[in-house]
């Protein structure tokens, strides 16, 4: 079995007496996408600064690829790429030099068809020629995405990579992780935009002051922690709530309105929905929604219901 | 070692200064030669020779040191701080580098912007005083020894300072006093005491000293002074330069 793309163990980092990362471990497999989550100072930049090369630990292991950056801080990171959180430019070069020099930092001779394809890809042919300084912030976040891919690395962390952008460059960035994922590369990604992780995510980690709270599959973690919400409008005021609704039913006090919450160990809403029928209820109005993953975030942030990872 | 690595580092580093040339070469070219003009030819038809050299030729080296240490040092010093400042420096902490490539990278862009302006003020020279070559070798190595020494200071300063006040303090109060009283307009035994001891214990003395040796044939301390002091500072200079940048001093959190 191959080694772990990424293999975090028990790793702190501290500022004088603040604890940026406290204990963090981690295992992240190939060709996987994964969603750092948490507020802001949860710790997700400094976890990605100390892989990346850019926070000495202050102890714990990371390795790259199976080796130990202890033993071996350089050669792990000719496959990594990085898009940092705050955009930066070399103003005294172009589009294309920039990723002529990035091929360069990571050994890699100029090779005019990747830069060609990557421009493309971020819809960057267009401002190729043009200097760094002269480009718009929302062409200089794709130059950074440009430039943390030419080389084609297998494990990218993208840190807020749609920070500020528009809709249409975090369409196609969305689009292109997915075609990196079909070709094995591993991507670690923070958001702030929670259905960014919904919609890319394998798996979920959630960190708060430094420590992760929870690591797990996307979608298990939504059916386990998620919920329904139903509610029912009435034309005729329900009396009571039904029996066996009593958990999870709330009815208003004038009787014309119901709400449920459907969790894992209750009814399902649609059975609800069949009590109500059968029970003669003058159902006016329905609607319902599913709980998504930033109210499992604000769950597991303030305590609610999360599982150690 | 990444080869391509360091290559492309070093050859950004010589595009970068060679894209605003005015600022970086022509610049410093033009000021160095007004001293040369103003000390030189204005001044220097009253002076008595010094050292056994007429004063123009004499003040030749000095200059072409003035130009050279100044250059290597602020290429160095103002690029690798304008990438703290505008944040490209995360390109190079992420990239596969390691301390001997961003050294030998930066420092060789240096060099060459030195060894321009410094070759360039001696072209300038030559209008008015004529080839005067006495000892190539060692003008060689005096040329190429400061040129790194100087380059290697300026990476170290550039690691250290968080502002653009501390990054003009080495050049404004050390290096441009440290220059002007290390014998470039004169020469240290004609100092009376105690200021001709205390030249002494400067290190830029050697160095001038050193590269008139190679120019113009004559000088009053014995060149391998001057050599084995430029060595000295070469070694301990990248020994603490590849320590700051192994440890990511004030560049890694």
């Amino acid at each position: 079995m191959s080694a772990p793309v990424l293999d975090v163990e028990r790793l702190v980092k501290r500022y004088r007496d603040l604890v940026a990362l406290d204990g963090v471990s981690l295992t992240i497999g190939t060709g996987e996408i994964f969603a750092l989550l948490g507020p802001n100072g949860a710790g997700k930049t400094t976890l990605i600064g100390a892989v990346c090369g850019l926070v000495r630990k202050t102890s714990g292991t990371v390795r790259l690829f199976g080796t130990d950056l202890d033993v071996d801080p350089i050669g792990p990171r000719f496959q990594v790429g990085l898009v940092p959180q705050e955009v930066n430019f070399d103003p005294f070069f172009t589009v294309r030099e920039s990723l002529r020099i990035q091929l360069g930092y990571y050994g890699r001779p100029p090779d005019e068809a990747r830069i060609a394809e990557i421009l493309e890809a971020l819809d960057l042919t267009a401002k190729a020629d043009v200097q760094t300084r002269a480009l718009s912030g929302g062409m200089r976040r794709r130059l950074l995405i440009a430039k943390a891919l030419v080389h084609r690395p297998r494990l990218v962390f993208l840190d807020e990579p749609t920070a500020g952008v528009d809709v249409e460059l975090r369409r196609d960035l969305w689009a292109y992780v997915r075609r990196l994922r079909q070709e094995g590369t591993t991507v670690v990604l923070t958001t702030h935009y929670l259905e960014e992780a919904e919609e890319l995510a394998d798996r979920v980690g959630i960190i708060n002051e430094g420590r992760l709270l929870l690591v797990e599959d996307t979608q298990a973690l939504l059916a386990r922690m998620g919920e329904r919400r139903l509610r029912v409008s009435f034309g005729e005021p329900l009396p009571r709530l039904p029996e066996g609704l009593t958990e999870g039913g709330t009815l208003a006090e004038d009787g014309r309105s119901l709400i449920y919450i459907e969790r894992a160990g209750r009814p399902r809403a649609s059975e609800v929905l069949g009590r109500l029928y059968a029970g003669g209820a003058d159902i006016q109005d329905v609607e319902t929604r599913a709980s998504r993953l930033e109210d499992v975030l604000l769950d597991v942030l303030h305590g609610r219901s999360g599982a150690p990872s | 070692m990444n080869w391509l690595g360091f290559r492309t580092l070093l050859v950004k580093e010589i595009r970068r200064f060679l894209r605003v040339p005015g600022q970086t070469v022509l610049s410093p070219l033009i000021s160095t030669s007004l001293y040369f003009v103003v000390f030189g030819v204005s001044l220097g038809g009253r002076m008595e020779q010094v050292t056994g050299q007429p004063y123009l030729p004499f003040i030749v080296p000095g200059l072409i040191f003035l130009g050279l240490a100044n250059n290597a040092f602020l290429n160095s010093s103002s690029s690798l701080f304008i990438m703290k400042i505008q944040g490209t420096v995360v390109d190079l902490l992420v990239a596969p580098l390691g301390p001997g490539e961003i050294l030998l990278g930066f420092v060789g862009g240096a060099m060459v912007r030195g060894l321009i302006v410094g070759l360039l003020t001696w072209a300038v020279a030559l209008l008015f005083t004529g080839l005067q070559l006495a000892h190539p070798g060692a003008t060689f190595a005096f040329l190429v020894g400061t040129s790194y020494v100087f380059s290697v200071l300026g990476l170290i300063a550039a690691m250290w300072a968080e502002k653009f006040e501390q990054i003009n303090f080495f050049p404004t109060f050390v290096m441009f006093p440290l220059t002007f009283l290390g014998g470039v307009f004169y020469s240290v035994h004609q100092l009376p005491e105690p200021w001709h001891t205390v030249s002494l214990f400067n290190p830029m003395v050697y160095m001038v000293e050193g590269l008139r040796y190679g120019m113009l044939g004559s000088s009053i301390f014995r060149p391998l002074l001057g050599g084995a002091l430029l060595a000295a500072l070469a070694a301990a200079a990248t020994s603490v330069n590849y320590a700051l940048l192994a440890r990511g001093y004030k560049l890694k959190q």
